[in-house]
């Protein structure tokens, strides 16, 4: 188990803690993407699928770590989960939620281009968020796609806008009530 | 004490409810197990993240969600010390006299077997010992009680632009009613504003229950037990009484606490699953289940929310994750033109950028570039306001048992909710008012939430006077079984259109005080 303080150290500054050759690190998912450190639970196809739509959902997700993010989340105990998902109360493994979202993405893209979601062009990537972000897409099973969408695009806001350097971007104050020099 | 030690009393759930009961019970010298599920948190455990809230956040067992419309249910309930209340925003308004005689006074809903004259005391004195900041004076549809011990917190400019929306309209506006401290109290600091209430109060400004109750239980000799999963109530042969309650504890070995009067303050789906998974011989259908009403009449609050972009800087990350404001001019639940039920609006947020409530989900259709443009507008021009509202209680609203099952086997809860009519009508009529009044602020773009928001979780184990149309009465007491007691929002017959938090503190008071003047009749 993790130490408690390095655990918090972590969280303070909206970094997480990976395994790297068996040494503990506080890594935010941004620098986890930039070593490319391995994937736990999340296949290569799967993880380049999150990346790709997290980009066309917020540009700059795949960069600040979308994949390692909902990796390490998916690695863990479901009551440690830091994810939109729980708050939405899709159940656990959820995995399981992202897998079937991902089946039906790819499964809706070959119905309608007869192509991979990662392997269409830019302007066919947004026009197909476009559509089955508002309706469920002709030929996606799984969870609905507007819900799906939902889940993703929350998971990019939170890479790339929910972390101190996040608010920094927007201007926003952090302000927050604990600093890690003080308690942690 | 030794775990298998008989007590005076064991209180499954350490949320609000079960905290208050165990401080006021100890206080009184009575012996006292908390059994919660989740962690033993402590203020450290707080951290100002959005992310990291979600911990507090309900996670397991999962709740099966099925109707029409399956409410929010994790981001509406807690898991751990503290329970919701830990990361709960703290407005605290009070029912009005006429939510608690709806049916009497309608001929729609349910009436409480007690009026608001009777819980006022309660009300008054709660406030007092939590800390409540508000202006009384300026609530002028606040029923009769005690001035607010606190003056009310600090506004800001989103606040202000409000002010001036609703005046636009012909509304009034008050300071909203907060358990957060304006000032010093009791040993707490006062609010700093920051807007990570959302995310628990490690500063103890915000009323959680980490640093109202629990020392309070503590130091009375209350024991909790985190990790403690309760997995039914023990019954008598005869199956007149609750003998104690047969949990699982962090090292997932099975044991049973005894104890004279057992009291499920578990939460509105956890204590019908916990009554409808203790069905013995001579309950085929659950525990206190005479009535067949465990379960039914569940309900949530709508939240219609409106929005609206300014070209000014709101200074809308500062303030309470909850509201600045508050204005009830449409509490009337018969003025409506048609539908019929009460509202609140609660005006502004402080908003963070992620999250179910934050910038990004202000505009749901927007991603990609647009998404990025918007965001970094909202975080200085976006003001936001909601009205909390009512939703009639309906048998067919209800908590039952799913077909799947937990870790150890029994049956996991399956909340059956959808919107009716009424309901829709009303978040309608008042999402016409709160354009207006976004409009009258001089928004230059409004807009509304899609479909309501579905907020608390209320209901499921009414009171009642009878069996024949309650499960328990208005201290919580089953009517089947006398040492069997039930606490928190599960025991709302209606709701009105205010936050229960407040409520249920109230009602817990009065629950403690009549347990400990009539012990013998409980025990």
């Amino acid at each position: 188990m993790l130490p408690r303080r390095v655990v918090l150290k972590g969280a303070a500054i909206g970094a997480l803690v990976f395994t790297v050759d068996g040494v503990d690190m506080v890594l935010t998912p941004r620098e986890a993407k930039a070593r490319d450190l391995p994937l736990q639970t999340l296949s290569e196809d799967e993880a380049a699928s999150i990346e790709s739509l997290g980009d066309v959902l917020l540009p700059g997700a795949k960069d600040a770590g979308i994949a390692n993010y909902i990796d390490h989340q998916l690695s863990g105990a479901p009551d440690d989960c830091l994810l939109v998902a729980r708050s939405v109360s899709i159940p656990p493994p959820y995995v399981n939620f992202y897998r079937a979202g991902l089946k039906g993405l790819d499964g809706a893209s070959q119905a309608a281009y007869q192509k991979r979601f990662v392997a269409l062009e830019p302007p066919q990537k947004i026009e197909f968020v476009k559509a089955f972000s508002a309706k469920p897409a002709d030929g996606w099973e799984g969870p609905p796609s507007p819900f799906f969408y939902f889940v993703l695009r929350n998971d990019a806001t939170d890479v790339v806008y929910g972390t101190v350097e996040g608010f920094e971007k927007l201007g926003v104050p952090y302000m927050p009530h604990i600093t890690p020099e003080r308690k942690w | 004490m030794a775990q298998g030690d008989k007590v005076d009393a064991v209180i499954v759930g350490g949320g609000a409810a079960g905290i208050l009961l165990a401080a006021k019970l100890g206080h009184g010298g009575k012996k006292v197990v908390v059994l919660e599920q989740g962690p033993a948190w402590q203020l450290s455990d707080l951290i100002s993240s959005q992310i990291w809230s979600r911990r507090l956040k309900w996670g397991t067992p999962p709740v099966q969600l099925d109707g029409k419309n399956p409410i929010a249910h994790n981001f509406n309930t807690g898991s751990g010390f503290g329970g919701a209340a830990l990361h709960h925003y703290a407005n605290w308004p009070r029912l009005h006299p006429e939510d608690f005689r709806m049916k009497t006074q309608y001929g729609r809903g349910l009436d409480w077997p007690i009026s608001y004259a009777e819980l006022r005391p309660y009300y008054d004195r709660i406030q007092t010992e939590v800390g409540v900041s508000g202006d009384a004076k300026a609530e002028v549809w606040r029923p009769p009680g005690a001035p607010y011990p606190l003056p009310p917190l600090r506004t800001f400019r989103q606040a202000e632009v409000m002010t001036k929306g609703f005046a636009a309209i012909g509304q009034r506006t008050a300071p909203m009613p907060q358990a957060i401290l304006s000032r010093p109290y009791k040993g707490r600091p006062a609010c700093i504003y920051d807007g990570w209430c959302d995310a628990g109060c490690p500063i103890g400004a915000l009323a959680n229950p980490l640093v109202t109750y629990l020392p309070v239980a503590q130091k009375a000799g209350a024991d909790f037990r985190a990790q403690s999963y309760v997995t039914r109530v023990l019954m008598s042969d005869k199956g007149d009484r609750a003998l104690g309650v047969e949990y699982y504890d962090a090292q997932k070995q099975r044991q049973e606490q005894h104890a004279d009067v057992v009291i499920l303050a578990s939460n509105a789906v956890q204590n019908p699953r916990l009554l409808l998974n203790s069905a013995t011989d001579k309950h085929p259908d659950g525990i206190a289940n005479s009535s067949g009403l465990v379960g039914r009449y569940f309900m949530v609050h709508f939240g219609g929310r409106v929005l609206g972009l300014f070209d000014e800087d709101l200074e809308n990350h500062m303030g309470t994750t909850g509201n600045q404001l508050m204005c009830q001019e449409s509490y009337a639940k018969d003025k409506h033109g048609g539908p019929f039920g009460s509202y609140t609006w609660q005006i502004t947020q402080a908003f963070k950028p992620n999250d179910i409530t934050g910038l990004v989900n202000a505009r749901g259709n927007l991603f990609g570039d647009d998404l990025h443009a918007f965001i970094r507008q909202a975080a200085k021009g976006l003001a936001a306001i909601q009205a909390l509202g009512e939703q009639l209680p309906d048998p067919d609203n209800r908590v039952t048992l799913g077909d799947k099952k937990d870790e150890y086997g029994l049956p996991l809860a399956r909340v059956t909710h959808a919107n009716d009519d009424n309901m829709l009508a009303l978040w309608r009529y008042a999402l016409d008012e709160g354009m207006r009044a976004m409009k009258g602020a001089g928004a230059k773009e409004a807009w509304t939430a899609p479909s309501p928001g579905l907020i608390h979780v209320m209901g499921g184990t009414v009171m009642g006077k009878s069996a024949k149309d309650s499960v328990c009465d208005s201290y919580g007491r089953t009517h089947d079984v006398h040492n069997l007691v039930l606490a928190g929002t599960g025991l709302n017959p209606t709701e009105g259109g205010v936050h229960p938090t407040f409520t249920m503190h109230a009602l817990a008071l009065r629950t403690s005080e009549h347990m400990l003047g009539n012990w013998r009749g409980y025990a």
